[in-house]
């Protein structure tokens, strides 16, 4: 049996493939705080948004996500279930950010949102899941914080990889 | 040509920063409309706060609430000459007396809430506090009442059933009631308080008398928050927010106590031994009236850890938490899911739903 | 390779956050001030710097409040059961300790107490 893949099939594949080779790298990596990481892997994301589409987006970052943690062992953990919850909250946001009328987001723009969305919804799982202490909110203007640097930063780095692109393409 | 980005956008910015400015000046005004003053009546301080009334008005509330206080203290006082003394007095030589509406209507909600309670709470066993020594503003020294002594009038089973009230009469059937309504009248006279506030236009505040508190209305734009106080360490068990119009009440076994060759002696008397109830630390109850709750708390506190439930119900009862003695707290569902901690605690036990 | 929309989600954001700081961060205020009420008489406020002791006379005699660190306490009462003095500190707005007998009362106040009312 052969299932029919399109070339939009294809290109998610190979870019999920990327962003889920990036989220695994960055596991390996300690962080300094629990729930702060750079967020390389969204990179890709705002990559695929920008060139291909929310709809792409959506799927580099769902396979991400699935494929990320199975990879590592921690399908259905407590570490899946809060970084689920990112995606989801960031897919969301992003596609209310496709609609904003006019010349809309550029890269750095989409980046801030989807990093805010990602920390705002780990943080709500967190919280109502596994940690439902009233000084837990403490940490979240800190963790927030970092996110607008990542955001900012990875907004910046897919900007760049979308000129270059877009460079190569014409 | 096109126009330079940065100069269109001032403006857009420059309201954006003005406005937030305002709204941190808002959220950092100095102070709030919060309006509290303090006096003491009912053997304890009476700590008022009101919220949205302006000072004169306030100032004045205050003052009439004082009055009431003072009034009702002086008529329902346990142990100093007043009109219960008189009714007790009345009740030791011919098994009556006569009561004034106010005071008939106080001692048949107490013996309503006593019966509710299966006689847990007892209003009627104030000879039992007497001779504990609890009719004194200071804690006594000790030691305990002889065991015969308590046996003595634990055996003649004063109970609130034994009395009958009608027509500005209070009979009694049994030579060794009578009336203690100590912490009982101080629910009542909150509630009797809050009322006053009512008629005066307050609808915002809290009544607090020696922590036992009933609290109406918001603090302006969020509800008030209460804390429960940890009955065994310094510093806030955990918080509640009341709905509206709700009263919180505790009876501990700090409150009031004395300790004698290393055991301590409480102020909270179970009516079936004679002895201070042992198996409780704290019993705290919300409930719609202030009365209610003081009763209920002194009843599940006797109750203990095991029969509380079925007492909660009966009293109508829709929020309990009890301290036990090993420090375990028991609560049923719905007060769990009103109850903040401030930390986790180590051992809950949870009833079911009453 | 800014656009105007990430200009201004920018601005918003970095206005925002320290008002999150702000509202998060300032929920616990600490108190300032200590409100100290003898008998029927009016209250006095006084400020809880710098560190001292106050003496208050009540009808039975003189209380003695300590003022140290932003906290207050009875530290002597002339009462026979010294509830007072075995309250202990008070840390937060809000909170308050009373000598019955001598009809003293200490309250702490603060712009943000994180109670309103205390249940004991």
């Amino acid at each position: 049996m052969q299932i029919q893949t399109t070339a939009e099939d294809q290109r998610i594949a190979w870019l999920a493939a990327l962003a889920i080779t990036i989220h695994i790298l960055e596991s390996a990596f300690p962080s300094p705080l629990p729930g702060i990481k750079p967020g390389l892997a969204n990179v890709i994301t705002i990559v695929v948004l920008v060139q291909f589409g929310w709809r792409s987006a959506a799927w580099v970052s769902l396979l991400r996500v699935l494929c990320g943690s199975l990879l590592l062992g921690t399908f259905l953990t407590p570490t899946f279930l809060l970084s689920l919850g990112g995606a989801v909250c960031s897919i969301a946001i992003l596609w209310l950010a496709c609609r904003l009328p006019g010349r809309g987001f550029g890269p750095v723009g989409f980046s801030l949102l989807a990093a805010l969305a990602h920390m705002t919804g780990q943080f709500t799982i967190a919280w109502l899941l596994f940690i439902p202490h009233p000084a837990l909110w403490r940490l979240f203007p800190v963790l927030l914080t970092a996110a607008l640097l990542f955001g900012t930063v990875g907004g910046i780095i897919a900007g760049g990889i979308s000129n270059r692109q877009r460079q190569c393409s014409t | 040509m096109p126009q330079p980005a940065l100069p269109q956008l001032h403006p857009l910015l420059r309201t954006l920063t003005l406005g937030l400015v305002c709204l941190l000046a808002a959220c950092n005004r100095a102070g709030d409309p919060v309006y509290r003053d303090q006096f003491f009546a009912f053997g304890t301080l009476i700590d008022l706060t009101f919220h949205g009334v302006d000072t004169p008005r306030a100032e004045q509330a205050s003052r009439a609430l004082e009055q009431t206080f003072r009034q009702m203290h002086s008529d329902w006082h346990a142990w100093q000459p007043g009109a219960l003394q008189q009714a007790n007095a009345g009740l030791a030589e011919h098994g009556q007396a006569s009561v004034d509406p106010a005071m008939a209507a106080l001692i048949q909600e107490a013996n309503r809430l006593s019966t509710l309670s299966n006689g847990l709470f007892n209003p009627v066993i104030g000879r039992l506090v007497a001779l504990w020594g609890f009719h004194n503003d200071e804690p006594p020294q000790g030691p305990p009442p002889a065991a015969d002594r308590i046996r003595q009038l634990v055996e003649q089973v004063p109970a609130s059933t034994d009395v009958r009230v009608d027509d500005g009469q209070i009979h009694s059937r049994n030579p060794a009631v009578r009336y203690d309504l100590g912490a009982f009248a101080k629910g009542y006279a909150i509630d009797r308080g809050i009322e006053q506030l009512k008629e005066l236009g307050i609808l915002h505040a809290i009544i607090n008398a020696g922590g036992d508190l009933r609290a109406i209305g918001r603090h302006g734009n969020r509800p008030w928050r209460i804390g429960i106080r940890d009955p065994r360490k310094p510093g806030v068990l955990a918080s509640i927010e009341p709905a509206g119009d709700e009263s919180v009440f505790t009876s501990g076994d700090y409150e009031r106590f004395y300790e004698h060759e290393g055991r301590r002696y409480h102020h909270i008397i179970d009516p079936r031994s004679g002895y201070p109830a042992g198996a409780t630390v704290s019993a705290t109850v919300i409930h719609p009236v202030a009365a209610t709750a003081d009763a209920a708390a002194t009843a599940l506190f006797v109750a203990g850890p095991d029969a509380w439930p079925a007492i909660a119900r009966q009293m109508g009862v829709k929020y309990v938490m009890l301290v036990d003695r090993e420090g375990r707290i028991h609560l049923n569902p719905a007060m769990q899911a009103r109850l903040k901690f401030e930390s986790e605690p180590e051992a809950i036990v949870m009833s079911e739903a009453l | 390779m800014m656009t105007r929309a990430d200009r201004v989600l920018m601005a918003i954001v970095l206005c925002a956050l320290p008002l999150l700081y702000l509202h998060i961060w300032t929920d616990q205020e600490p108190a300032t001030m200590l409100r100290m009420q003898v008998a029927d008489m009016d209250a006095t406020v006084t400020p809880l710097t710098p560190d001292r002791h106050v003496q208050l006379a009540g009808p039975i005699g003189e209380s003695i409040i300590e003022i140290r660190a932003g906290q207050a306490r009875f530290l002597d009462s002339p009462c026979p059961g010294k509830v007072c003095v075995h309250s202990g500190w008070l840390r937060e707005a809000g909170q308050l300790a009373a000598c019955l007998p001598n009809r003293i009362s200490i309250q702490l106040l603060g712009s943000r107490p994180r109670f309103d009312a205390i249940n004991f």
